[in-house]
């Protein structure tokens, strides 16, 4: 049987566009599902005038809640909400956490709200199964329930069994939030204060299919 | 204690438990502090604290309190202004050794110091440490190296000092010799076999630089006049350490040292790390120690140290040691000795600080054990 070159061509064209028909990534409209935290931590660090001291802190006690989609973009990550209490933040010595937690997070009205970050949409482009992306997650990040811009580059990588790794890095200024910086007997904090997070979630697809897809 | 039996002690006590005045802290690399300028006055570290490190003796205290500078007048008056840091220190050990077919030996000792740095402004600094004490500990008595003899009353430390900024100063005077991981315990191989001991303090002229991550300590020492004859030595050697992960808790150095004395030389190649992970931490060190000796006889050996210590703070008033020692002398003065020691530290209160531990160590060539137990309170006054 002779085979036209149009026809092969066809073909051709049929056989590579067939994989990106049948991508996740081009799966438009799909319903969107809940993401479970399995584990969290969230750490800060921050340098001081003096060399050689500097101020590390650590919580694993960080509740996200997010939903997902994939979408024409790729992964879409929405209503991101993220809580920390300060109250879990701990840098290792008692007396330390508590002059943080009043220097640092306590309001003017004496109350100490937690840490919050939200952000409505996240889009990671590259994010699919087995591969590593780097995703930048813009949103408002609440110190002392004082709301600013906050973004941070996350890398995100799922595994076939639809759990996510993510770790990323940010930074606030202290100043900011109008926040001074803390100094205690000549050692005084930097105005700059670094974060790094860390979490495995995993898609919740029971929960998504018996919400209708909505968490 | 009869005659005889405090003869033996006298010999057998320096190699099993001795003193250790629990003034410097390597454990706070567990919390990411690398080195001991951010908290001592003395950027070699041990001795007395600055404000900050007042602050944080009182924080890692049972009472976790805050420090206060004291608003007494007369205190105000003696620390000339704020010039003037000082206090008064007492250390008292209770210790139970013996061995194998020996005597139970007991043995209570107290020494009391007096500490004070006072700055005389732009950057000079003179400081001091007095102390006199019942009984004494010199390090081992070795045929190829003698300890200095002790006296009831003696300056541990007489330092003039310039500093530069936070990063530089130099030190002029008498005082104990650098070393690595900083372990106050005299007693240790790494320290007792290293000619630094308690009465150790040669003349010196050290150069101390640090920064963030690193810790570079140059220096050149001689005798202090207190040595036994033909032990006086002079030399030279320099300490370096660096933050390897720049979290102030993973910390590789090296101390070298040369010395040169009437009656014999050393060099000493002493590599070391302090890890810290929170709540625990390692401390390590290995020292090799190359020996030509003059007297008693001419001979060239080598001698290798070694301590690894891993320490938990369950608490932060609360941190409890296990430390493994090994010692190997070659001929003609072959040693080989193990040990291991736990040790339970609490601190109460920043003027009250508790120990309880107990040694255990086996000479490998004759097979003998000998045990120590000990109990230990340092006081020191805070203002």
């Amino acid at each position: 049987m002779r085979v036209s070159a149009a026809a092969t061509l066809t073909r051709l064209l049929l056989l590579g566009i067939a994989p990106v028909i049948t991508s996740p990534l081009s799966r438009a409209g799909e319903p969107a599902e809940a993401i479970a935290v399995e584990s969290a931590s969230a750490t800060f660090s921050t340098g001081t005038n003096v060399p050689a001291v500097s101020v590390k802190g650590k919580s694993s006690a960080v509740q996200l809640r997010a939903r997902m989609r994939r979408g024409g973009q790729g992964t879409i990550f929405e209503s991101i909400e993220a809580t920390l209490p300060v109250k879990t933040l701990a840098t290792g010595m008692n007396v330390r956490d508590e002059h943080m937690r009043k220097y640092v997070f306590t309001s003017p009205d004496g109350r100490q709200p937690d840490l919050r970050f939200e952000s409505s949409q996240v889009a990671c482009p590259g994010l699919e199964p087995g591969r590593e992306a780097a995703c930048t997650v813009s949103g408002t990040l609440a110190i002392r329930g004082v709301p600013r811009s906050f973004s941070m580059v996350l890398k995100i990588k799922e595994d076939s069994g639809g759990t996510f790794r993510a770790a990323g890095d940010g930074a606030v200024k202290l100043s900011d939030y109008g926040i001074e910086q803390p100094s205690q007997f000549g050692v005084k904090t930097a105005n700059e204060v670094r974060l790094h997070l860390d979490f495995v979630a995993r898609r919740h697809l029971a929960a998504s299919a018996a919400e209708g897809g909505r968490p | 204690m009869t005659r005889r039996r405090f003869r033996a002690s006298a010999t057998l006590l320096p190699a099993l438990l001795a003193a250790a005045p629990l003034s410097a802290l390597p454990t706070m690399v567990r919390l990411g502090y690398p080195n001991c300028a951010s908290c001592h006055i003395a950027p070699q570290g041990g001795g007395l604290l600055n404000a900050y490190g007042k602050g944080i003796d009182e924080a890692q205290s049972l009472r976790a309190g805050e420090y206060r500078p004291s608003g007494n007048p007369l205190v105000k008056a003696l620390g000339w202004g704020g010039r003037i840091t000082q206090d008064f220190r007492s250390v008292t050990l209770e210790q139970l050794s013996g061995g194998a077919g020996q005597p139970v030996l007991g043995l209570t000792r107290g020494r009391i110091m007096y500490r004070n740095a006072t700055e005389l402004g732009k950057g000079f600094r003179l400081s001091t440490v007095i102390s006199a004490e019942n009984k004494s500990a010199p390090r081992p008595a070795l045929r190829y190296d003698l300890p200095v003899r002790p006296r009831a009353a003696y300056v541990g430390s007489a330092l003039v000092s310039y500093r530069r900024g936070s990063h530089l100063e130099f030190s002029a005077g008498r005082d104990p010799l650098p070393n690595g991981i900083n372990i106050p315990d005299q007693g240790l191989f790494v320290r007792s076999r290293n000619r630094m001991g308690y009465y150790d303090n040669p003349t010196q002229l050290k150069m101390f630089w640090w920064g963030k991550r690193y810790h570079i300590n140059p220096y050149a020492f001689g005798p202090s006049g207190t040595e036994q004859r033909g032990q006086a030595e002079s030399g030279g050697g320099g300490l370096a350490e660096f933050d390897l992960l720049g979290k102030g808790t993973t910390v590789v150095g090296m101390n070298l040292l040369h010395g040169r004395a009437r009656f014999g030389r050393r060099t000493l190649i002493a590599p070391y790390v302090r890890l810290g992970f929170g709540k625990w931490g390692i401390l390590a060190e290995h020292d090799i120690t190359t020996r030509s000796a003059i007297q008693p006889a001419a001979s060239r050996f080598r001698q290798s140290a070694s301590l690894a210590q891993l320490f938990w703070a369950p608490r932060e008033w609360l941190v409890a040691y296990f430390t493994g020692e090994r010692l190997g002398v070659e001929r003609p003065y072959r040693e080989d000795l193990a040990a291991g020691k736990f040790e339970l530290v609490a601190r109460l209160a920043s003027q009250v600080t508790v120990a309880i531990g107990a040694r255990v160590q086996r000479n490998r060539l004759t097979g003998r054990y000998s045990q120590s137990v000990a109990l230990q309170l340092a006081m020191k006054t805070v203002n």
